[in-house]
Order: structure tokens, then sequence, then C-alpha cells
């Protein structure tokens, strides 16, 4: 060994001085530098080889987790004499003038140290149980308890429409702000993605264009500069001013601290920062950067049916939501009558107003709080677990405890001992607990779903350490009372007697069994919600969404807001998407205004066969979707009658369209659409004619309806459909790994206009993964977790039965001499962990179907009854059960007649 | 936490040793190493039956050094073998009259032993 080998870090060294954090910091101070050195040593000796450390990580870790603890308790019991005998020259052990919890906590950590199997076990059940429970909980916390960044949010409503609407028109914003006595404050906002830049590379930011008393409402102070003044709202108003966030402060302007005044361009006008918000607001979405004034017109607002802004109020004081909704549904009652062209009495407009909070976080809510369930069943599991262990190993003891009662210890000293011990057990695994903790949570923060809002504020703070203090208190009186109320019972003299050999008496025996069919009956519930779960994922991912997303490329291009018409914007998606196909390595190529999964749902009014309709009220609706002309192809969408687009399909050809098969159902039931026409509700616009029908798309995440979609020809959507999006999907279909073209295409881009802002480049696979994320994370949690409580559930039948086995040596000693074969005898083992089972099954199943009620709104295409789930429960668990009885079992029938009579 | 062993105490106070704490002293009766130079010794003198992991033998360092039985050394081993990180541990004085004395009863112990017979007596 070279001496530079000597100082270079042995594998693993890391994590074995991670380790070494375990001991007192005297200990540590001293002996670290020297463990870690020996480390080394025992690694470079013997363990080279992975299997070879393996073995040695088995060794070091009992040993070291064991005499780091001793350490821990050393130095508690005696912090003044721990390492420095100088302040103490008689070197006394000082066993004199102990007080009782003294007493009892050496006496319980001696046991401890005495019995590293059975001690370990206890401590990873409770870690596994307590770290599970503040890991959730700190995300919970973050997410769901933690105050909002607003001032007074109780106070303040989010406020829409139902469907249809949706959204709100100004007309009507600007009659609810002025008859809702019951709000004191209402804004409107909308939210447009703008192409901003502060240097060269435009990026797409989402902006939030704000009517004035927005911030007021929020009650939110900027960290430095204003918010928007009065006359910044006037329509006349020449100021350009923007608030920006924290995020894009810190990466457009690189936290710069003199930011007021400067200015960036947004959309193509140069705006000048005047504030930025605090970290962590981001009203009104988790990725708003920026906020612009708007600038309304109340003299020329647009008409009253184009619902395109959301509103945000503040309560009056002393007012409820309830009065909120009842002055809305008035006011809303009354517009129906007065405005029938625009309200379908089929239609009714009904105001949505929510409390904040729940707006916010309602999407969130039923997945954590179906994980924090589990935990908490998780952490019942264990504490029942260790429960028993105690009970059993309490059996063991009835000699010790009967020799102290015999002696003079009282009932109450020794509950008391006992419970110390559990309080110890309890206050071990939760330091372990914390350290899987503050693991987990990383792991899920990092692991976590985008759309979970506040997710990165997620940490431990007062209300986590309060959490996990108060649980595992719980968790130590919660298993350590049923063994401490066992050592109060029971006849000394006798156990004395027959020398702690017998079996337990009936009473014990049955609270064990009732345990673990207790733990039976959770991990059931568990087991089950967790199948419900993923069967409604498997039914989800089973959907047809109408369309191949495999060796998807997708990424949304933005031109630059001057310098295009519709002839050159056109001519600009035409090559881009001609050069696109032609890379190496893809197959198809095209592009879309509106990509599935991801994109808008919005419909507008239309005409069809020719029909003028006198209102809008009456006008069916459609979803507009320009594309170019090998769209269909590259996405893999089926073509059920007629043709799609060509190149000949340009401007100034005849317009043409193609609709989805919902839009031919809807519209033109039982007949032919090729060859009927259709409109945009508009006096200028022309007849479009419908010259294909293709399969539907999904448009708004896997489980949402699909609208009535009407596809045009990007080069024709000018005349067909009002205007040509600026902002279109290019969408490449590869032979290979899509991501990997990526810099590619971006490239191809690049150089065909470096001003093209270039946002959320995505494999389509990606896009999909994405809008199920949250129940995809939540569902594999859950199975994680039900794993979990049926491995603890195995672990306490088997536990209970082989301790059975083992106290009644004697009696299958008996009876297989008086002739009993091992088959009855293999029964006589198997029935226990059998009756025991089947109790806790049927329990569980019954509770199942009340508990996991609690889950309806997770669930697709399922219900709390679902059979198929039930069933696969009750083989599995029935495996798992005969799996913990067998090995006991057979032991059982190897048992000696003569020896097991001697014995006694 | 340097510091010197107690003067007064009587080596008799801290008997009997833990059988390990015996065998750290003992392998210190030759002359000082380092920790995982104890844990050769011991796995060389029991023939691998005892093997000490860093937390035990640590712990009992700890225990030994407070107690004033061993302490730090100031010299080094010759300067090709010597480790500056390392930090290598002796017998104090007090420490081997306490090693005297308890291996004195083990003598006496073993003396017993062969006394009745439990042990053949070794050939003088």
């Amino acid at each position: 060994m070279t001496h530079a080998d000597r100082h270079t870090a042995a594998r693993g060294e890391r994590l074995y001085r991670a380790l070494l954090r375990l001991y007192p910091p005297p200990f540590r101070h001293r002996y670290a530098e020297d463990m870690a050195e020996f480390y080394r040593d025992r690694v470079r000796g013997e363990a080279r080889s992975a299997p070879a450390a393996a073995r040695l990580w088995m060794r070091l870790v009992p040993d070291l987790v064991m005499s780091a603890l001793a350490e821990r308790a050393a130095y508690l019991a005696d912090r003044t004499r721990y390492g420095s005998p100088a302040l103490d020259p008689h070197l006394h052990r000082p066993e004199e003038s102990m007080s009782i919890l003294q007493q009892d906590v050496r006496y319980a950590l001696r046991s401890m140290v005495h019995r590293p199997a059975f001690t370990a076990v206890v401590l990873a059940t409770l870690a596994l149980g307590i770290g599970a429970n503040a890991a959730i909980f700190s995300v919970v916390n973050a997410v769901l308890l933690r105050p909002l960044p607003f001032a007074h949010v109780e106070r303040i409503v989010a406020f829409t429409h139902q469907a249809p609407y949706v959204q709100v028109s100004e007309h009507e914003f600007v009659d609810y702000q002025r008859d809702m006595t019951s709000l004191s404050k209402l804004a409107a906002y909308s939210t447009p993605t703008a192409t901003i830049s502060v240097g060269d590379q435009p990026v797409r930011a989402s902006g939030a264009r704000v009517s004035h008393d927005f911030f007021d409402i929020l009650g939110t102070k900027p960290s430095f500069g204003r918010t928007f003044a009065r006359d910044e709202f006037a329509p006349a108003s020449k100021a350009r001013v923007t608030v920006i966030s924290q995020a894009l402060w810190r990466q457009q302007f690189g936290a710069d601290p003199g930011v007021i005044g400067k200015t960036m361009q947004v959309s193509g006008t140069k705006f000048t920062v005047i504030g930025v918000m605090p970290p962590g607001f981001n009203f009104p979405d988790a990725t708003t950067e920026l906020w612009t004034p708007w600038r309304m017109n109340v003299d020329s607002l647009q008409t009253r049916n184009n619902h395109y802004m959301r509103l945000v109020g503040q309560l009056a004081s002393g007012a409820t939501v309830e009065q909120a909704r009842a002055q809305a549904r008035t006011l809303d009652q009354r517009w129906m009558r007065d405005f029938p062209e625009t309200y379908f009495p089929s239609q009714p407009l009904t105001a949505a107003i929510t409390p904040l909070r729940d707006a916010l976080l309602g999407p969130t809510r039923p997945y954590l709080l179906a994980l924090l369930g589990a935990v908490t069943f998780i952490l019942l599991i264990a504490s029942v677990n260790v429960a028993n262990l105690l009970l059993v190993r309490g059996e063991s003891r009835r000699k010790e405890f009967a020799i102290r009662a015999a002696l003079g210890a009282s009932g109450g000293r020794m509950v008391r001992q006992m419970l110390t011990e559990s309080m110890l057990y309890a206050l071990f695994g939760a330091v372990l607990g914390v350290g899987l903790a503050i693991v987990g949570v990383r792991a899920l923060v990092s692991l976590a779903p985008g759309d979970v809002p506040r997710m990165d504020e997620v940490g431990v703070d007062y209300r986590v350490v309060l959490f996990t203090a108060a649980i595992t208190l719980a968790t130590g009186l919660l298993f350590g009372l049923a063994p401490a109320a066992r050592g109060l019972r029971g006849d000394s003299n006798e156990t004395l007697r027959d020398g702690g050999k017998t079996s337990a008496v009936g009473a014990s025996r049955l609270a064990r069994r009732a345990l673990v069919a207790a733990e039976v009956a959770l991990a059931v519930i568990m087991l089950t919600g967790a199948g419900l779960l993923v069967r409604s994922l498997v039914k989800l991912q089973a959907v047809d969404m109408g369309f191949d997303a495999s060796r998807l490329l997708t990424m949304q291009l933005t031109l630059p807001p001057r310098g295009y018409t519709d002839t050159t914007a056109d001519e600009f998606f035409r090559q881009l998407v001609s050069r696109a196909a032609h890379l190496p390595g893809v197959t198809a190529a095209a592009a879309d205004a509106a990509l599935p999964i991801s994109g808008s749902d919005n419909g507008w009014s239309i005409m069809i066969d020719g029909r003028v309709v006198k209102t809008i009220a009456e006008a069916p609706v459609g979803r507009p979707n320009p594309v170019t002309p090998d769209y269909f192809r590259t996405m893999s969408i089926r073509i059920l009658r007629g043709r799609v687009f060509t190149e000949s399909d340009r401007m100034g050809a005849p317009p043409v369209a193609v609709i989805n098969e919902t839009m031919a159902k809807t519209l033109w039931p039982g007949v032919d659409p090729i060859g009927r026409t259709l409109k945009m509700f508009n006096d200028t616009a022309p007849w479009v004619t419908i010259v294909g029908v293709v399969a539907d798309v999904r448009v708004r995440g896997i489980q949402a309806d699909v609208p009535s979609t009407m596809y045009f020809p990007y080069a024709q959507s000018g005349v067909a459909a009002y205007s040509m999006p600026r902002t279109m999907s290019l969408i490449v279909r590869t032979s290979g790994d899509p991501a990997g073209i990526t810099p590619t295409v971006r490239a191809l881009v690049r150089a065909a206009n470096p001003l093209v802002a270039i946002a959320q480049v995505a494999t389509m696979e990606q896009v999909v993964g994405r809008s199920i994320a949250s129940r995809t994370f939540t569902t594999i949690l859950l199975v994680g977790f039900a794993a979990l409580a049926l491995a603890l559930a195995g672990i306490g039948i088997y536990g209970v039965i082989a301790f059975s086995v083992s106290q009644r040596t004697y009696e299958i000693g008996v009876r297989m001499a008086l002739g009993a074969s091992t088959g009855s005898v293999m029964r006589l083992i198997l029935g226990e962990g059998v009756r025991m089972t089947a109790t806790g099954l049927v329990l569980g199943l019954a509770g199942a179907m009340v508990v996991d009620r609690l889950l309806r709104t997770l669930l697709v295409g399922v219900t709390t009854t679902d059979l198929p789930t039930l069933a696969a429960v009750t083989c599995v668990l029935t495996a798992v059960a005969v799996c913990a009885c067998a090995l006991p079992a057979r032991r059982a029938t190897t048992v000696s007649p003569t020896e097991a009579l001697r014995a006694s | 936490m340097s510091h010197h062993p107690a003067q007064h105490s009587a080596p008799d106070s801290l008997r009997p040793l833990k059988p390990v704490e015996l065998l750290v002293l003992t392998m210190l009766s030759a002359g000082e190493r380092h920790g995982y130079g104890i844990r050769q010794d011991i796995i060389d003198h029991t023939r691998g039956a005892i093997a000490l992991e860093a937390g035990n033998l640590y712990r009992t360092i700890r225990r030994l050094e407070t107690d004033g039985l061993l302490d730090e050394s100031s010299r080094r081993p010759s300067a090709q073998t010597d480790d500056e990180r390392r930090r290598y541990y002796r017998l104090s004085p007090f420490g081997r009259r306490v090693l005297a004395a308890e291996l004195e009863r083990l003598r006496a112990l073993v003396r017993l032993g062969e006394e009745r017979r439990v042990i053949a007596p070794l050939p003088a």
C-alpha cells in the first residue's frame, strides 16, 4: 500500500462518516478520524469485492449503531464525567444516588443492547413507521397547512363560471364589480403567454394581465419596488410597466438589485420593471412570471359572450361566501332574462365562487390526504407489530418479572419500567425515523410531479417536529401499554414454580391474536386502496388517445411579434416542417396550434350547413385546430371518412376542414358530413367545406370528454378561423429515441430564424405522462406503502405463530407421543394462523369498503367494491399468511416427543 | 481531552475488567498500537475467534481512556511506517498496574482450576 493510496477516501467512506454522526459530539471529535482510518484499512484489507463489502457492512452497521447508542446513553447519564477523568479523580462508577428514571433508562438500554436482533427489528419497524409519517407530513404541511403567501387569505375568493362559459366576459366583470355588495373588491385577470427578452435570447414566459385592485386583494407587498398605480390602468395611459416574479428576476436579471427602472421586451414592446414580487408568490399560476396592468376601456368593452377572464375578489367584512354566491346567482338569472341572445336557456350561466385556498389546493388535496392516511395506517401496523413483539418477549421475561415481584417490586414500578422501555424504543425509532424522513423528503421533492403546488417550500419546520414528537409519544404508549398491562397481572408464585416455561394463559394469547388480526385488517384496507388506484391507472393508460404518442418530439414555437404577415408565417412553417421531415432519423413532421392532451379545449361558436342562426346562443360550438398538411400522418390519427389536407389546400384555394368523430356524430347524426359546410359565427367568415372525418383525439388530459373539433389547414386559418396563430407546436416523428434529436431540431429552428422563441420541448410521451403524473406518483407511493404493510403483517403472523410453537413444544410432544401424525400437527399450527388471518381479512374487507370510499374522487372506472381487486387482495394475503405459518409449522412437526417431554 | 490519570486510585478499584478491556490492555503491553493494529493483534492472538469492529473497539478505548488506563502516545514509530493522521495508544503506568492486578487475579483463578483438575497444570 503506498502512502498516497492510504490517504484517498475508500468506497463507502462518506456513508460511514455520516453514520459516525450517531455518536455523541465529544466521542466524535476524538475518535471519528481514527475510526474512518480504521474503516479504510478494513476495506482495503478484506473488502475489495462487492460481496465482501456487503459482508463487511453487515458487521459494521449493527456494531456501530449499538455502540453509538450505548455511548449516547453514557453521555446522557453523566455529561460532566464523560471522557474527562480530570474532573473526577475518584473514578467511582456512578452507581449511587441514581434516580428511578435513570435506573429504568439504564436497565432498558442494557436489555436493548443485550438483544441486538430484537432491538434492530423493533427499531427498524418504528423508524419506517415514524419516518414515513414525518416525510409525508412534511409535504402535507408545506402544501396544505402552511399559510399561503396572501394576507387575509380566508377572505379571498376565486370567481369564475361553471361550464360551458367557464370564464367571465368584460361586461359581466364590470356588472359584478358594481352590483355585488358582498365583495369589497373584485379584480379580473387573464393569463396570456408572452415572448420576453432582456438580452438577445427570447424566451416564453407566462404573464398575467391584471385589473386594478389585483395586488390589493391578495395583500402581498413586492420584495422591492412597487405594484401598479391607479393611473397606469387608464385606457389612455402611455406607461408600459411590469411587475416581475422572483424567479424571472433571478434568471433574466441575475438578481440585480438595481433592476427597478430597467426595461425588457414583452411581445415586442418595451416595458419598465417597477417591482419584484417575493419568493413563493406565483398567483394565478405556479408558472406566472410577470404581471402587467390591464387598461380596460369601460366605454368600449368586448361583447358579452366573449368569456376569457377569471376573477379574484375580497369578501366585504362580515360577508360570507354563501352570500356572495347568492348575489351572483341573482345577477346571473337577471342577465339570462335580459340577454337571451347571449345565454341559452339549456346552458344557464352559473357563477362558481370558491375560497381561494380551495381553488388553489383543491386538486392536490385528495392525493395528499390519501398518502397521509396510508402512512398513518403504516404507523398503526408498525405499532401493533412492536406491541406484539414486546408481548411475546414479555412472555419470555415472565420469570424475570416474577422474581422482581417476589423481591418486592411493586406492580406500578414494573409497569413504569416497561413503559420507559417502550418510550426509549419510540425515541430511538424517532431519531432513526427523522433521518429516514430527511432522505425521504428529498426523494419526494425530486420525484414529485411539477404540478403539485408549493413543492419547493417542502422542508422541516416546527409543525413537522411537533407532529413527529406527538406520533412518537402516541406510538410509545400505543405499543407499550398492552405489554405493561400484562406485566401487572400474573401469579408470580406459579410462574416461579413451573420455571416460566408453560405457555401463557388464554388472555395474552387472545391479545396477541387480536393484534395480528387488527394488523391484517389494516393491511387489507391499504392493499385494497392501492389495488383500486392501480386499476384506475391501468384503465386510464388503456384509454385510446386517438393518436400514437411514441417516438414524437414536440416543441412550441412562437414567431417574433413583428415582421410576419400571414403569407410569410405560412411560408416559414411550411419550410420548417419540410426541412424537419428530411432530417436523418425523422419519418414525418407537422405543426399544430393545440397539442393533444395538454392543449386548450376552448370552443368557438359556429354555423353549419349554410343555415344562419339568429343568436349566438343557438349556435353549435367547435374547437378549432389549425394544422399543417402532414399532421394526421405524423400523429397517426385514423382517417374515418373522406380525405385529409394536401399541399394544394393553400391560401386562396377553396377553404376546407376536417372534423372529428364527436363533431360528426353531434352535428350530423346519421348523415355523411362530407361535403357539408360550416363557418365561424361571424358575418365576414366564408363557408368551409368538410372534406374528411378523423378519429377523436384526447384534448384535456386522458379523462376529459373529447370536444367537437375542427381542423383547418394552417394556410387557410387566417380566413377560415379568424386568424393565423403565431404560436404553433412543431411535431416530429422519429425512427429512434425522440429526445435524442432535440439539439438537431433546435438548431434547425435557430437557423430558420434565431428570434423564434422555443418553449415546452418534450416528447409526446412526457406530455401524456405529465397529465397523469400526480396520479402515477401517488399510486406508486401507495403501492409501496401497501407492500410495506403486507410485509409487516407477514412478520406479525410469523412472530405469533413461531412463538406459539415454541411455547407449545410440550403439548405438541404429548400429542405426538399419543400418536398424532405430522399432518395433524401441521394442521393444528396452520389452523391457528388461518383463523387469525381470516378474522383480519373479513374485518379488513369490511373496513376497506368504508375507508376506501374516501378514495372515490381518485377512482376511474372502478368502484370501491371492485371484485377483482378484492379477490386479488384476498389471494395475496392468504398466500403471505400461509408462507408466514409454514416455517413454524414445519418446525412443529420436527418436535421429538421424547425430547419435548424430557425438557419439561 | 488531554488529562492525567488519577494518582491516588488503587488499581483494584477497577476490577474486574471486561474481557474485551483485558484483551486491549494486554495487546498494548507489547507497545503502542493504533486502533487497527489492536484489532489485528487480537485476531492473531485469538486465532480469529474475536474480531472487533470499530464501534466496539473505540467505545472500549474511550472507557479505558476515561478511566486513565491508556493514553495517547506522543512518540511516533519509525518514519517510513508512520502515518501522521493516526493516533497511537499506549498503556499508562496506572493501566499497567491495573492490568497486572487483573492478571494476578486471573492467575489465582487458573491455579484454583488446576488444583481442582478442571484443567491440567502446565508442566513447570
